[in-house]
């Protein structure tokens, strides 16, 4: 039984349990939670696990606050103002009481609101800029639809992965993103703000995980057909699991995965005839079209948060992809054998270090 | 017809536009000042604010808004002299001069704050 | 020419009228294609408008049935993808400014008191261009090959390469052909506002609307052009393999973003101004009181018109721009809402001195009040950069858009709509029917809306066609989409109200809100030529000051009252004093407008498919049509051949050097300048920022040859000042030589331009920097070849008596052309050969 790392994205099970829990276990907490699709965790702004975000939270608390504020004052002047009267006012006490009102409302309120708002604004931008390269990096690619993960300071070499992205928890991290074919944008809301994938350019942006957790994570610039179904698992683990994770993801181990156990014979050299061109499975196949697979029974999800990884669902995803994700550049899959798409997914699922 | 020094009186109303043309401009200098002198020699990230090219959009700021609140004092002047229409014109000038004056200075607060090409 | 005293004369008013109608009359039948009459045309205008409207409406309904509920196959993503794209265009270019322009070509002549607008022939070339655009792009919706990159179009994404089919193609000819039109009413509507307001209204004593108005028709002069220039070059890219948006070959998307926010901010102050517009008018009126802060007002709009300019970086947040830029387009963004708060106060303070009444118009600027401040509050918010990156492209900013645009424009709109509705058809709104629109579009509107805001803040990213179970974002959705239901039964019920009272509404008397400014001293509805004299106003308020001035223009009491002599005659006065300078003559109904625009549609529909023998044949055609019109002007015997006036009336404007021609050609040359400008804008940012740029080390351009093509425009220039300096002396021997003469050297211009060009051997589908350079020298050329066709049309005019020392108007409008093409080529020249050899590549 091969052991996967996912975290759900529902809060009480994270305080239930902050350790990796098994897949049998897994699923039976996402149906507990009403999550039918996918491992992908809570989006929410609104619930900030990291410093930046938890900046941008506060901040729009207190906006939204002045804002009700202005907007129910505003508002209640106004319908006061129709109430019905009979007052005569000397043109000198109407200048003097329309130029309180300009002046107070119209200038000396927007201006304060607005300095205050910059005062606080310009240092909470400041702390998502990589200043120093003091931080871990970790470069994310954007492709029509589904982002490439790439740690270039890996000890040992290089980790190429895709869909599913781990940090460490606790440090700073630089993101290096671009894109590979039109703009994408990199986002993981609990975190902080987003960062466009431009292709030709590199954007950084640091952020920093307070908790080992699950993060959700998707497109949020619109990218074409394939838009809603690019998905990002977001995944913290402290450190030494971190460097861990990384560990077992080296060139060697992947390899040796992959080649292992005879009898999948016949899924890989299915690979080899379907697949290669365009995949990479370390040891085996080097295609850089669509997404590594090197280590794909370990992810959370199957096609960028498409459906949850568990048993079989890699086979019915090559059978269905074209509904399940419509208009994915994986071409269809409908000349291949029932039985070949089957033993391929079996294969691809043991893909696991 | 108008000539041009009439055109330039304070209480003309091509006053209107030009205090924030100025503005403009200076915006748009001081961006693309920016933006190309980050392409071309980008201090290094450790000197912070206090790099040449902060002082230098400080300074253009400087002189922005130096010429733009002596137009507002100019037209404020013209209003106490003029009635009439030419009193309204130097009154929304000296107003849209003195608007002018003080957004470079909100604009360009950041130059005092932010290094300039991260 | 100071003051124009109102004639003492009796008039018979019914023959007057009778006369004036002979004259401004619209025709019946196939002829009413050929109507130039604001009045009119305002209402196509407006109608067509509401058609589009309901179209995009239908959209947006289908987007918020997919939205419905969780994991909807109701449409499917390539589909969704086209809906909202259309949505999106179909709202900002189909219906909200043609509207708004609409609104304003049928109103402003009646508000300054004048008989029609400008140039009425270049109202129907706009007419017609927007409904053939309009119609051109719709049809790729029923072809089901609409575009489906998202209204803002971004590149890559929108090029061929991940855009393959006609959709993009579709937008950007569709949409450069409504711009023609957005322009050309811009233009039109900034000189009648200027030059034809009735004598005596001063700059500060014309009504608020017309401020709005001015500001909008500048802003669109200026902010179109870029959109413009981006889509003329993505089009290029896309059907030629010019690569400006292409990484590889030198080119840079964000360029495209640039240039589409450079016009995408000031659009939406384009929509709210002469929407905040209309509040000022209504305001006033029903509080009974003048508006307090005139001055506060004008200047809240000038500032906002500038402002809005500066903003449009803050669309581009998170393309990676340093910091400090961030900081400056963030402390920028913020300041709009300076002059916003400026006129919500001033708005505020006249209900608080006057008496305000609560009637279905002032309810929907209540609702608009709430929603707008709303939507300028959470503007405000995104104008905070850590803010923005957390909600940009979201359904937070999709929330606030629309409640900006909605609240800003649709609400005020209705109000408007409501509040003229007596003058469009002479009846009365129901209140009941009303009430009811009223309120189910508020609350539906905010249901949709407000409870988006949440949805976005719970991480909904926009433009996703489906989203899971789970994220807790279903019963928000599914709030929005039912409350989206009853606000369009709301609409739904307006539009029904309104098209219920043409026939039951209760006949309105005679300026029914008793309002002060004077469309309402039309007959209602108006007659084709408003007025039948033009009175002398002094005051913001004429119809407060003088409630018999109706009556008395009715009666031909002011001036202008003639109608012997079979001109369409109106004021043409300065812009400043309002003091009467000279009497525009308009031309009458003309095909010409109908043909240009048939001929240019067939260009854009030879474009689209591809054939582009047929699309240059069909812009010669075109250029014929426009110059067929451009003959009939002046002197020809189809305008005005005569030049008598009454004894003490001022001359016709085509016997002076200063008339409204010579303001349209220079508000033209403002757009043009934008155009280029914003060219020049392009090819800096690409030599400078662009990832992969490279440029030769030696500029292909001959320096020599372009000097000389430089020296021959400067010269032609010089002729054309040295014929005008003599027909302002009354000289005009060698009038036509010399026009010949510049024509000349114009096309020596040409030629050597052309020299350079065919030397320079250009690749210019290989590099971004060629085929950005070529695009330079089409325009030198365009313009080169624009002016020698024109100089040697006067030289022709010479020759037929139509231009000379008694009509001395023509060549004044020309030499501005010379005048801005000296200028941009040596500019041109300086920024594509000098300046290189200076910097190095």
């Amino acid at each position: 039984m091969r052991e996967r790392n996912c975290y759900t994205a529902s809060r009480n099970i994270q305080r239930v349990s902050r350790q990796r829990v098994n897949q049998i276990a897994l699923v039976t907490m996402l149906a507990a939670a009403g999550l039918t699709a996918g491992c992908a965790g809570d989006k929410s702004i609104l619930d900030p696990a990291g410093q930046a975000a938890r900046d941008v939270t506060l901040i729009w608390w207190i906006m939204l606050s002045f804002g009700t504020v202005v907007l129910v004052a505003v508002t209640a002047l106004w319908l006061y103002a129709f109430r019905p009267r009979e007052v005569t006012r000397t043109p000198v006490q109407e200048r003097r009481i329309a130029r309180r009102w300009i002046l107070g409302g119209g200038i000396v309120l927007p201006v304060t609101s607005i300095i205050a708002l910059l005062a606080f604004g310009v240092p909470a931008g400041q702390r998502m800029l990589a200043i120093d390269d003091s931080a871990e990096v970790i470069e994310v690619i954007g492709h029509q639809w589904w982002f490439e993960v790439r740690y270039p300071n890996a000890e040992g070499g290089e980790v190429v992965t895709a869909n599913h992205l781990v940090m460490p928890v606790g440090e700073p991290v630089d993101f290096h993103v671009t894109g590979a074919d039109v703009i994408h944008a990199f986002w993981i809301p609990r975190l902080g703000g987003k960062v466009d994938m431009i292709p030709g350019r590199v954007n950084r942006i640091r952020l920093e995980a307070d908790i080992p957790a699950v993060f959700g994570a998707q497109c949020a610039e619109f990218c074409g057909v394939g838009h809603a179904h690019m998905h990002l698992f977001v995944e913290a683990l402290p450190r030494e699991e971190y460097d861990a994770w990384l560990a077992e993801r080296q060139e060697e181990q992947l390899g040796a995965v992959a080649t292992a156990d005879a009898s999948h014979d016949d899924a890989r050299d299915a690979f080899m005839t379907h697949c290669a061109s365009c995949h990479q499975v370390a040891g085996i196949s080097s295609g850089t079209t669509g997404p590594n697979l090197s280590d794909m029974g370990s992810r959370a999800t199957v096609g960028a948060g498409v459906m949850a990884m568990e048993e079989g669902a890699v086979s019915r995803w090559l059978k269905y992809h074209q509904s399940l994700k419509p208009g994915n550049r994986m071409p269809s899959h409908d000349d291949i054998e029932t039985d070949t798409l089957d033993a391929l997914g079996a294969w691809l699922e043991t893909l696991s270090p | 017809m108008t000539t041009l020094m009439e055109r330039l009186r304070l209480t003309h109303p091509l006053h209107f536009v030009i205090g924030l043309t100025l503005w403009c401009i200076w915006f748009v200098a001081v961006y693309g000042g920016h933006a190309v002198a980050c392409e071309a020699a980008a201090p290094a990230p450790d000197q912070g604010v206090f790099t040449l090219l902060n002082g230098g959009l400080l300074l253009v700021s400087l002189l922005t808004t130096a010429v733009l609140a002596a137009l507002t004092w100019g037209c404020c002047q013209a209003v106490k002299q003029n009635q009439g229409r030419a009193r309204f014109n130097a009154a929304v000038s000296a107003g849209l001069y003195l608007f002018s004056a003080l957004s470079v200075v909100f604009v360009a607060l950041p130059i005092i704050g932010v290094p300039p090409c991260l | 020419m100071s003051t124009v005293n109102d004639k003492a004369i009796e008039h018979d008013p019914q023959q007057l009228h009778d006369d004036l109608h002979e004259i401004w009359g619209n025709p019946k039948g196939l002829k009413s294609l050929t109507i130039v009459n604001h009045t009119t045309l305002g209402l196509r205008f407006m109608v067509t408008g509401m058609v589009f409207f309901l179209i995009g409406g239908i959209l947006a309904m289908l987007i918020r049935t997919q939205l419905a509920m969780p994991d909807q196959d109701f449409m499917s993503p390539d589909i969704y993808n086209q809906v909202t794209t259309m949505h999106g265009t179909v709202m900002m270019f189909l219906f909200a400014i043609p509207m708004l322009e609409g609104l304003a070509i049928y109103m402003i002549p009646k508000m300054i008191g004048a008989r029609d607008l400008v140039c009425p022939r270049l109202t129907s070339l706009g007419y017609w261009c927007y409904l053939f655009g309009g119609i051109i792009l719709m049809s790729s919706l029923v072809l089901e090959m609409a575009p489906s990159s998202g209204w803002f179009m971004y590149t890559p994404l929108s090029s061929s390469e991940f855009s393959p089919g006609l959709g993009s193609d579709f937008w950007l000819l569709g949409i450069t052909f409504v711009e023609i039109s957005a322009l050309s009413a811009g233009v039109e509507i900034v000189v009648s506002i200027l030059r034809t307001r009735t004598q005596g209204m001063a700059l500060h004593k014309m009504p608020l609307f017309a401020w709005y108005i001015l500001a909008m028709a500048l802003m669109i002069v200026v902010g179109f052009p870029p959109l413009i220039l981006a889509s003329v070059l993505l089009e290029l890219e896309r059907a030629v393999g010019m690569p400006f948006f292409e990484v590889a070959a030198g080119g840079d998307p964000i360029l495209w973003q640039h240039l589409f926010w450079l016009f995408g901010h000031p659009e939406v102050y384009i929509i709210f101004l002469p929407a905040a517009g209309i509040v000022s008018t209504l305001i006033p009126v029903f509080a009974g009181r003048p508006i307090v802060g005139y001055g506060w007002v004008v200047f809240a709009i000038i500032v906002t018109g500038f402002i809005s300019f500066g903003l449009w970086v803050h669309h581009m947040f998170t393309v990676g721009i340093p910091q400090l830029a961030q900081a400056f387009f963030s402390a920028a963004s913020m300041l709009v809402a300076v002059p916003t708060a400026i006129q919500v106060f001033v708005w505020l303070a006249t209900l608080w001195l006057g008496k305000p009444k609560m009637k279905l118009p002032m309810l929907w600027v209540m609702g608009f009040l709430i929603i707008f401040v709303c939507g300028g509050l959470t503007g405000v918010m995104l104008a905070l950069v850590p803010f923005n990156w957390q909600v940009h492209d979201t359904h937070f900013v999709v929330a606030h858009m629309h409640y900006v645009l909605v609240g800003g424009m649709f609400f005020p709109l209705i109000a408007g709509l409501y509040y003229w509705l007596p003058l469009f058809s002479g009846r009365m709104p129901s209140e009941n029917l009303g009430r009811w629109g009223f309120w189910l579009t508020f609350l539906g509107f905010n249901g949709t809306f407000l409870i988006m805001h949440w949805t976005g803040l719970l991480g909904m990213p926009r433009r996703i066609y489906t989203y899971d179970t789970g994220m807790g974002w279903d019963i928000y959705n599914l709030l929005s989409s039912v409350s989206s239901f009853v606000m369009s039964a709301g609409i739904a019920m307006v539009l029904l109200d309104i098209a219920l009272h043409f026939r039951f509404g209760k006949p309105a008397k005679h300026n029914p809100w008793n309002a002060d400014t004077l469309e309402w001293a039309n007959t209602m509805p108006p007659s084709a030529y408003n007025f039948v004299s033009l009175p002398n106003i002094e005051t913001r308020h004429p119809l407060w000051d003088d409630p018999n001035l109706p009556y008395t223009m009715a009666e031909g009491k002011h001036s202008l009252a003639v109608a012997s002599h079979g001109r369409r005659e109106m004021w043409g006065t300065d812009p400043i004093t309002g003091k009467v300078r000279e009497i525009i003559h308009l031309p009458g109904n003309s095909w010409w407008p109908l043909f240009a625009a048939a001929a240019l549609a067939v260009v854009c529909i030879s474009l689209l498919v591809r054939v582009y023998a047929l699309a240059g044949i069909f812009v010669l055609i075109a250029g014929v049509f426009l110059l067929r019109w451009s003959w009939e002007n002046g002197a020809h015997p189809s305008a005005a051949p005569e030049a008598d006036v009454a004894p003490g009336d001022p001359p016709l404007h085509s016997r002076t050097m200063d008339g409204p021609g010579v303001w349209a050609m220079a508000i033209f040359l403002i757009a043009n300048g934008s155009f280029f400008l914003s060219y020049l804008f392009g090819w800096f940012y690409l030599w400078t920022v662009s990832p992969e740029w490279s440029m030769p080390a030696v500029p292909p351009l001959s320096l020599s040859i372009l000097a000389g093509a430089g020296i021959a425009v400067l010269a032609g220039y010089g002729v054309i000042a040295k014929l005008i300096r003599g027909l302002r002396q009354k000289r005009d021997a060698g009038l036509g030589t010399g026009f010949y003469l510049a024509g000349a050297l114009g096309a020596l211009q040409v030629a050597l331009t052309g020299w350079a060009l065919y030397g320079a051997d250009l690749s210019p589908t290989q590099t971004t920097h060629d085929a950005i350079m070529l695009v330079g020298l089409i325009y030198a050329l365009f313009h080169g070849g624009l002016a020698v066709i024109l100089t040697v049309m006067q030289g022709l005019r010479v020759g037929y008596g139509y231009v000379g020392v008694h009509a001395p108007f023509e060549p004044a409008v020309v030499v501005q052309l010379w005048r801005y093409n000296v200028v941009t080529f040596w500019v041109l020249v300086g920024a594509l050969a000098v300046l290189p050899r200076v910097v190095g590549g």
